[in-house]
């Protein structure tokens, strides 16, 4: 209402409510619920003082730190070679880089121990060529496997945001610069770079909040309790030594931490997001490499490719071998792809798995078509900056900065509670999870588009509603298809709030595979675990094929 | 075309969702269904009830015997199991719980969710195994913790014969430890400690341990996993573990250890749940555990039967007996318990 006060158009914020109450239900409270203990049983104050506590709060900051960097230092040269030029392949590079996003983080760890263990393919390769008998790499089980395993994760985050944000740029400004003499390294440090700078920051404060928050890498492959972090404590209080305040304790310190954080990059990335003009200019500077740039080219995507493909290709390898047993050598087999696809009967867990994969497509499916509404009818709400709009966005993103231990407590003790848990809330559940990611593809493209825009639609006759359909729909269109890609992707990926939310009642292929690693069947683990990685490639490579189409017209 | 494009869309979720909650919906009422039947709800872990642990089998079993039928929940690891019970106490689920082990059983105790059962067959079990006096939990079967090597990465001359030989610089990040703070096998060996180093020095062992240790896993399935991937020669884990791989996997290749200093011993118990729904048949499913299964129980959970009547089979000869049985006293282990796993934090967590 005040919007038309000041003489302009804009999307009344009840539009907005569905989504934020889905979002209130499923995530605020559940984590109230976590927090309660703390601030009634007085065990904030004593945690705040313990120095085991204090000593595991500057570690997690410590190894997230670490592996920002270590992001950052992979991320950012593969982000000017995205951004820079074109090559054969560039789709295909920029879909496989996105698949690590969305594995879940037990199917990483068993590629990390298959690719750079002690017994790994890597260490096995070397051993055989130098004919050594001792592994000479020992990488895992220690602060250099966690932040390779997160780098692993976070990287083509950086990459693919800060090359969005290099090729979107006006190239005009550098031209002139260029035109005017300047160097092409001080057009660079003068122009290129302060406008990348706020993509730089809010991209290594994602990446920050995600190892912040992560749990698996750090429990098998960080090699004990030398290295443990706040999320890894929270589990084993609330979970194991069962101290439910203490554990409502850390995750409120925790949760206080990350919050900062989230507030950071909320104020970082507005800065980055002001209107322009829609540019018309993208990827019309990208040009093939030549001499020297060709070859470090070459020489980075080769070893981008081995630090990605390795765990992958990895597990995909391990899904078509079969050991005659625990102790006797591989074979090649089909045996897991014929019990997964019913050709064969299998008993136990693999039994299940044909049904698992039905119900993730399924609820994949849902998941993405869900978030087309919710997400939509948020960001048309936020598009307009205001107080108002910065707390919405604050609250849709907080699942972001929240780990899925601290949220898998709170939906424990309400699913005690309710028992109404089927297949609808695990949908419900991961779009709450997809929502910021969704956003966050939305949002900056949504302020990217004028005003005025809008505000020509209105005056010449539009309601506010064929506003939506004719003009903001369309200009989104793009981002809307990569969101979507990404609750689905997202949705066929998650096992945390899964397995905490619906005990292993509910079969998908994440459950299935976890139940499948505890029980040593990595292989079979490792067929499911491809055919996520292969549906995962599909969407994603999708995506830019639409997207590619779009841009071309 | 694009109000026609979402409608479309609106209605495919709206038919996907629909289909969805009538599954849901679907599976929630059989769930209720098998638990408001003259059945029995039996919580038990995950090793218990999944693909090589031997849950489905005795279920199967135990409902062609007596026609009652199981409804065994996977409840994850014991912690997992602990915390649901404690839960649903006021209006309990499950009506026999199984897989608690002696060390941990001061908390289930505390907590209150047990009734007693002093079943019939606890004549033919052993009173060295028989560790709750009142019978809230029953001991089924037990091990001993012992370290087990790989037999193609360690060369015989190199297997060490104690406590002490392990602190041996040779075997430099070759060793892989459990959490005692979250699992029961990494309990057992801080027990061990105890029992042989005393409680002024039991600490040391496992400060001087971490040159040689690889890493401390958090719980046994994924210490032994990756020992079985091949990432380091030694493991802690239990006596009778090479029996499985004999059976199941023909192979010798990983052999168990006994040590000069003795093992410490882990009874597992199974117990009935107080206001339990269908009390008369969890006691009978309780009777068949400690009879009819006791073979198949101790088969594939790689332990000896607590059931000192049962003939065991010639697998059960790689599970080498020790020559000296360590136990922890209950009392002492319920009264500083905290206390030692405080002191084991502080010695081998952050720095």
């Amino acid at each position: 209402m005040r919007a038309r006060r000041h003489n302009s158009y804009d999307t009344p914020g009840w539009v907005a409510l569905p989504s934020s109450l889905l979002v209130a239900a499923l995530f605020f409270i559940p984590l109230l619920a976590t927090l309660k203990g703390a601030v009634t049983s007085g065990t904030l104050l004593s945690s705040l003082r313990d120095p085991y506590i204090q000593k595991t709060l500057s570690f997690t900051i410590w190894q997230a730190f670490l592996s920002t960097l270590a992001s950052l230092a992979i991320g950012l040269p593969g982000a000017w070679i995205m951004a820079t030029f074109k090559f054969p392949g560039k789709r295909l590079v920029r879909a496989v880089s996105t698949v690590p996003y969305v594995l879940p983080s037990i199917l990483v760890v068993l590629g990390f121990v298959i690719f750079y263990g002690n017994n790994g393919i890597l260490n096995r390769a070397l051993m055989t060529l130098t004919r050594i008998s001792e592994p000479p790499l020992h990488i895992l089980y220690s602060l250099k496997a966690i932040i390779l395993a997160h780098a692993f994760y976070n990287f083509p985050l950086v990459m693919n945001l800060v090359s969005t944000a290099w090729s979107h740029q006006d190239p005009h400004p550098a031209q002139a610069a260029l035109t005017l003499g300047a160097s092409r390294w001080r057009v660079f440090c003068t122009i290129t770079l302060p406008n990348l700078a706020s993509m730089v920051v809010s991209s290594a404060i994602l990446v920050f909040l995600y190892c912040y928050n992560s749990f698996s890498i750090i429990l098998v492959l960080g090699g004990g309790p030398a290295r443990t972090t706040l999320e890894t404590e929270i589990y084993r209080y609330a979970k194991i030594t069962l101290q439910p305040d203490k554990a409502a304790a850390m995750a409120l310190i925790s949760l206080v931490v990350a919050l900062a954080f989230l507030v950071l990059y909320l104020c970082v990335s507005r800065l980055f997001s002001q209107p322009d003009e829609v540019s018309s200019a993208v990827r019309t500077n990208a040009k093939a490499p030549k001499g020297l740039a060709a070859v470090a080219i070459y020489a980075f995507s080769f070893l981008a490719i081995l630090f990605v493909l390795g765990p992958i290709v990895s597990v995909i390898w391990r899904s078509f071998t079969n050991k005659a047993s625990l102790a006797g050598g591989n074979t090649f087999s089909l045996k897991w792809y014929k019990q997964l696809f019913g050709i064969t009967q299998a008993n136990g867990t693999m039994g299940i798995a044909q049904d698992a994969l039905v119900h993730s497509l399924a609820i994949a499916l849902a998941c993405a078509l869900c978030s087309i509404p919710t997400s939509l009818s948020l960001v048309v709400a936020m598009r307009k900056k205001s107080m108002a709009t910065s707390l919405l966005e604050l609250f849709c993103m907080l699942p972001l900065a929240v780990s899925s231990v601290i949220i898998g407590l709170g939906y424990l003790f309400i699913a005690t509670r309710l028992r109404i848990v089927g297949y609808p809330m695990v949908v419900l559940a991961h779009l709450v999870i997809a929502i910021p990611v969704c956003i966050r593809t939305l949002l900056p493209e949504a302020r990217r588009f004028p005003q005025h825009y809008i505000d020509a639609a209105h005056t010449l006759g539009a309601n506010s509603w064929k506003c939506f359909w004719t003009v903001e729909l369309p200009l989104l269109r793009g981002s809307l298809i990569t969101g979507v890609a990404f609750a689905f992707a997202m949705s066929l990926g998650e096992l945390n709030a899964t397995l905490t939310l619906a005990g292993r009642s509910i079969r998908t292929l994440p459950m299935v595979m976890y139940q499948l690693i505890e029980s040593y069947n990595y292989q079979g683990a490792c067929a499911l675990g491809t055919i996520l990685i292969l549906a995962s490639l599909l969407v994603f490579w999708l995506d830019e094929q639409l997207r590619g189409r779009e841009s071309l017209l | 075309m694009h109000n026609k494009s979402m409608l479309m869309a609106a209605l495919a979720m709206l038919v996907a969702g629909g289909s969805l909650l009538a599954n849901g919906t679907k599976e929630e009422s059989k769930a209720k269904q098998a638990q408001d039947e003259s059945g029995v709800t039996v919580y038990a872990t995950s090793s218990f009830c999944g693909d090589w642990g031997p849950g489905p089998k005795l279920a199967k079993e135990f409902e062609a015997k007596t026609g009652i039928k199981v409804n065994l929940v996977d409840a994850g690891s014991t912690g997992e199991m602990l915390t649901r019970l404690i839960a649903e106490k006021e209006a309990p689920v499950a009506d026999v719980v199984m897989g608690i082990s002696d060390n941990l059983a001061p908390r289930i105790y505390d907590a209150g969710i047990l009734a007693s059962y002093d079943a019939p067959a606890l004549k033919e079990i052993p009173d060295f195994l028989e560790f709750d006096p009142q019978d809230r939990l029953l001991p089924y079967d037990y091990g001993n913790f012992a370290f087990v090597y790989d037999s193609e990465k360690l060369a015989p001359e190199d297997i060490p014969h104690s406590l002490d030989d392990l602190l041996d610089p040779k075997y430099a990040k070759k060793v892989i430890l459990i959490d005692p703070r979250t699992s029961a096998v990494g309990m057992g060996l801080l027990e061990w400690t105890i029992e042989v180093y005393g409680e002024d020095h039991w600490l040391d062992w496992w400060k001087q341990m971490e040159p040689n240790t690889l890493t401390i896993a958090s719980g046994w399935s994924s210490g032994y996993g990756l020992f079985t991937e091949g990432e380091a020669p030694l493991a802690i884990s239990y006596t009778t573990s090479p029996v499985y791989h004999v059976m199941f996997d023909k192979t010798t290749r990983y052999q168990a250890l006994i040590f000069d200093e003795g093992h410490n011993t882990t009874v597992e118990g199974l117990g009935l749940i107080k206001g339990a729904k269908h009390q008369a048949a969890g006691k009978s499913l309780i009777d068949f555990v400690l009879t009819d299964a006791q073979l198949d129980i101790a088969e594939t959970d790689s332990m000896y039967p607590a059931n000192a009547s049962v003939k065991l089979p010639d697998a059960f000869d790689y599970a080498p007996k020790p020559e000296k049985n360590l136990f922890m006293d209950a009392d002492v282990l319920a009264k500083k318990q905290n206390e030692w796993l405080d002191a084991w934090e502080k010695a081998m967590g952050n720095k």
